[in-house]
C-alpha cells in the first residue's frame, strides 16, 4: 500500500508541475539539527523550517505570497537539500543556491542581504548589519527582521550578535545557533566573542 | 484549516486512495482515479465550504471512478462497479468485499463510504450527491443484505 501510494503520490506531482498548479515544493529533510522544512519556489529558496512542518505563520506567509498550490516535491527541493547536505558535511562554506526574499519588505530584504554577505565563520552584529542595511539607529528593527529570517542557515541570521559579543536570539532557539557558530568557528566562549566581530 | 494543496493531500490522500482501490478492484485504474481527483481538487481549489474538504474530495472520488468506467463500457451504474479488498486487509474484509458484490445499485457505494471508510451520514450524502435521509436508506439497506450475505 505505501509503495503504491509513493508511485502514484510521484506521478501526481509531475502531472500538477505540468499544469503549473504546483507552485512551491517543499521536502522535509534530516540535519544534525534534526529535521528541516524546505520550500522552493519560482524564484529560488522561500523557506526553511526547523521541523518537520512549518507553523501556520509560516505556511500562511507563503500561501498569501505565493497561493495555494504548495505540494510536496523533494525534486523541486533537492538542490537545496544537496547544498544543506554538504555544508552540514564541512563541505561548503557559501550557499549558491537562489533565494527568493521577493515578498519581505524593502526593509527585512536589506538586513537579509546584508546578512548574506557575513561570511561562513565570520560573525557580525544587530548595530552593524543594519548600518550595512543604511540604517544605523535600526538595530532593534534589525534584531525582528532577522527574527523572522524565513530562510535561516542560507541565509546565516546565527552569524548576527548582539553588541556586547553574546549570542542575541535565534528562530530556531539558542542551542542551534550556538551549535552553527561552533561548527563554523568552534566552540561559543562562555560569555561569547567580546567585540571583535570582523565584519 | 487545510490552506495549501498539500495540507489537502497529506490529510486525505491515503483514505481517498483506499476508497478509489476497493470501488475500482484494480491498481491501474486507482492510481489514475486517485491522481485525477487530486488534480480536479487543485484545479477547483477552494473547496466549496470550508471544513468539508473531505467530503468534497470523496464526491469527485467517486465521479471520477464512475466516469472511468463509463468511458470504459460506454455506460455503467454505481452498481456496476467492482468492488476489492486489499489483500493486506486479510480474510474477513475478503468476505466483506464478496458480500459487497451482492449489493445493488445506488448502495454499494454509500456501504463502502459509511462502513468502509467510516464517512458520517452528512458526509455520505455529500459524496453521493443525494439527501442525508437517501443515504441513510441506502446504507441501511445495503448493510442488512450484506449481513444477510455473510450468514
Amino acid at each position: 500500500m505505501n509503495d503504491l501510494m509513493t508511485d502514484a503520490r510521484e506521478r501526481l506531482m509531475a502531472r500538477a508541475r505540468r499544469e503549473g498548479l504546483e507552485t512551491v515544493g517543499y521536502s522535509v529533510i534530516d540535519s544534525p539539527l534534526g529535521p528541516l522544512w524546505i520550500a522552493v519556489g519560482p524564484k529560488g529558496v522561500v523557506g526553511i523550517h526547523y521541523g518537520a512542518e512549518p507553523s501556520a505563520g509560516e505556511l500562511g506567509r507563503i500561501v498569501r505570497a505565493y497561493g495555494p498550490g504548495v505540494l510536496p516535491d523533494a525534486r523541486r527541493a533537492d538542490p537545496v537539500a544537496r547544498e544543506l547536505d554538504q555544508y552540514f558535511a564541512g563541505k561548503r562554506k557559501r550557499f549558491d543556491v537562489a533565494v527568493d526574499l521577493s515578498p519581505l519588505t524593502d526593509f527585512q530584504r536589506r538586513i537579509l542581504s546584508a546578512t548574506a554577505r557575513v561570511a561562513f565563520g565570520d560573525v557580525s552584529t544587530y548595530a552593524k548589519v543594519a548600518a550595512r542595511a543604511g540604517s544605523e539607529k535600526a538595530m532593534r528593527a534589525a534584531g525582528q527582521a532577522l527574527g523572522s529570517n524565513p530562510i535561516p542557515i542560507v541565509v546565516p541570521c546565527h552569524r548576527v550578535l548582539a553588541s556586547d559579543g553574546t549570542l542575541g536570539g535565534y528562530s530556531g532557539g539558542l542551542d542551534a545557533k550556538r551549535t552553527l557558530l561552533a561548527f563554523e568557528r568552534g566552540s561559543v566562549p562562555p560569555g561569547g566573542w567580546p567585540n571583535r566581530p570582523s565584519s | 484549516m487545510i490552506t495549501t494543496f498539500g495540507e489537502l493531500l497529506e490529510q486525505h490522500e491515503r483514505e481517498i486512495f483506499a476508497y478509489v482501490l476497493r470501488l475500482c478492484g484494480d491498481r491501474d485504474d486507482a492510481d489514475d482515479a486517485y491522481q485525477e481527483t487530486f488534480l480536479a481538487a487543485f484545479r477547483g481549489w477552494p473547496p466549496p465550504r470550508r471544513g468539508q474538504e473531505r467530503a468534497w474530495l470523496y464526491r469527485i472520488a467517486t465521479n471520477k471512478v464512475i466516469d472511468r468506467a463509463r468511458r470504459a463500457k460506454r455506460l455503467v451504474r454505481l452498481a456496476d462497479l467492482k468492488l476489492a479488498a486489499p489483500e493486506r486487509d486479510g480474510v474477513s474484509l475478503a468476505d466483506l468485499a464478496s458480500a459487497i458484490k451482492v449489493l445493488p445499485e445506488g448502495q454499494r457505494a454509500a456501504f463502502v463510504l459509511r462502513r468502509v471508510q467510516g464517512l458520517d451520514y452528512a458526509d455520505v450524502a455529500n459524496a453521493l450527491e443525494c439527501s442525508q435521509d437517501a443515504a441513510r436508506q441506502r446504507v441501511a439497506e445495503a448493510t442488512k443484505k450484506v449481513r444477510e450475505a455473510m450468514r
